[in-house]
């Protein structure tokens, strides 16, 4: 008879197993009949599910003194090979590490480049718009839809399926669309926007905060946080048309923006700059337009270099 | 508590690999664990329940435990939203620090003895269920930033649960000193 520790790992590999992005088809029947097999299967599965889950598990992880590791310690606390293997679950992680590295055929990547948008229609009838130097992975599997901005910004139509929610990840934030168009901006890996044309989606960080919007809702998630933002009355993202309205956005965000379209690199001389609030309607399309927009209301110098476009305070004593 | 069948009889046979009687009974224990409102068990339940019935009469499910439990996890999910629904209705208002019901009404004694387990961990094993659990972290992403295998990384997950889990049913802490 196996011992409580055992049957405890073997469920904690397979918990682990299914939360992988790329939960390989094989692997279904060998975990139902894992759970077939036996009671205490079954119920130490639930109870592990519900644990890793919950809330609680979540708050307590959150405690300062379970956030930091010292470099140092790595060396020591390395296990004996071979010791505590669960079987099959190394091979799954080794398999992961395959698909992460290799091209997988089970996630499609759509990427685009400075100034071009693309518009894709998924296997499962979703549209997506894609806009200038964007990346989007997307997983179409037969129990969930999954999507990663990778970088730059998207607008979703996602089809309506009961069984199957769409989530689309961008950094720590989960956006869980429910049949609806909707906007996901990554404006850095620490900061996400998300603007509701049509239905509702649900948006989570790293699994917590849950804030659900609706039809003409905007929030920001910036650093974990998630805020609301004035609501639109728009039906569609300014960006489709080559638009960004900033409010209260750092100067860093719309220059990111400004450089999906353009082919020389924008430099900003100055970090202080990168932070600087700006609010407005900018034509991110055109290049010239809108820094001159910026150079005029924010007062930064901006050289039009042959290879480089470079911003710095106006203010001749803050150069040195 | 027995859960409520719709339709066994329809299915009968048609998945004969799974025994609906035994995926529901796992799920409410699952369900009971994961929410305060014991109201909310059996329609829960009951829905994974139909769901998959319909699900594997469309198509061969790949696994009818890995299915079930996500259907199950989304309709809490979707439950907790209708609650907290008054809360993100009041607009312009920073939002939702608000902790999700469950979280409120689990008990204090629970965050205690999780939170005494994680005290108990190797550092580097708690660092790897907060890349894991809070960041969603790839496993592969994990080992790469840690600079451990994956097989290492693997490690810290599955016995740190266990951890977690000895912890929750109250025998104890001893784990370590016995290997």
């Amino acid at each position: 008879m196996k011992r409580d520790t055992e049957i405890a790992e073997e469920a904690a590999g397979w918990i682990d197993r299914l939360n992988q992005p790329a939960f390989d088809a094989a692997a279904g029947p060998e975990f139902d009949a894992w759970m077939a097999a036996s009671p205490r299967h079954r119920e130490t599965f639930a109870d592990l599910q519900a644990v890793w889950e919950s809330e609680t598990l979540a708050h307590a992880l959150r405690q300062p003194e379970a956030l930091v590791v010292m470099p140092s310690l790595r060396s020591h606390v390395r296990f004996p090979r071979l010791r505590y293997v669960v079987p099959g679950l190394a091979a799954a992680c080794a398999a992961l590490a395959a698909v992460l590295i290799l091209p997988s055929v089970t996630t499609t990547a759509y990427r685009t480049g400075v100034g071009g948008g693309r518009t894709v229609v998924l296997a499962d009838g979703s549209r997506v718009d894609l806009s200038g130097d964007s990346e989007l992975r997307v997983q179409i599997l037969p129990w969930a839809r999954a999507a990663e901005l990778v970088r730059g910004e998207a607008f979703f139509d996602v089809r309506h399926e009961n069984a199957r929610t769409f989530e689309v990840a961008s950094g720590t934030t989960q956006v869980r669309v429910l049949g609806t168009a909707s906007n996901v901006d990554r404006q850095s890996p620490t900061r996400t926007a998300v603007v509701v044309y049509r239905g509702a989606v649900d948006v989570a960080v790293a699994g917590e905060h849950d804030l659900v919007l609706r039809k003409g809702d905007a929030a920001h998630v910036v650093d974990g946080h998630i805020a609301a933002q004035p609501r639109t009355a728009e039906t569609a993202p300014a960006w489709k048309s080559g638009w960004f309205e900033a409010s209260n956005v750092p100067l860093g965000v719309l220059i990111d923006k400004v450089q999906r379209y353009s082919t020389r690199p924008i430099v900003v001389r100055d970090r202080a700059l990168l932070t600087l609030p700006i609010s407005g309607r900018f034509r991110i399309s055109d290049t010239a337009r809108a820094l001159q927009a910026v150079q005029v209301a924010y007062g930064v110098t901006i050289s039009w270099g042959r290879r480089v476009i470079a911003i710095r305070p106006t203010d001749a004593s803050r150069r040195r | 508590m027995p859960a409520p069948l719709p339709h066994i009889e329809d299915i009968a046979g048609a998945t004969p690999e799974a025994d609906w009687r035994t995926v529901a009974s796992t799920l409410s224990r699952y369900v009971r664990a994961r929410t305060s409102r014991a109201d909310l068990v059996e329609d829960v339940v009951r829905e994974t329940l139909s769901r998959l019935v319909q699900q594997s009469r469309v198509q061969k499910l790949v696994s009818v435990y890995a299915l079930g439990f996500r259907i199950a996890a989304s309709l809490l999910v979707d439950h907790h939203r209708r609650d907290s629904r008054y809360v993100a209705e009041r607009e312009e208002e920073p939002a939702s620090q608000a902790p999700l019901p469950d979280r409120v009404l689990a008990g204090r004694q629970e965050l205690a003895l999780l939170q005494a387990a994680l005290a108990m961990m190797p550092p580097l094993r708690r660092d790897v269920l907060v890349r894991r659990r809070l960041q969603g972290q790839s496993c592969a992403a994990i080992a790469r930033e840690l600079g451990l295998s994956p097989k290492a990384v693997e490690k810290h997950i599955t016995r740190g649960l266990a951890d977690l889990h000895k912890a929750m049913r109250g025998d104890g802490f001893a784990r370590g000193a016995a290997q």
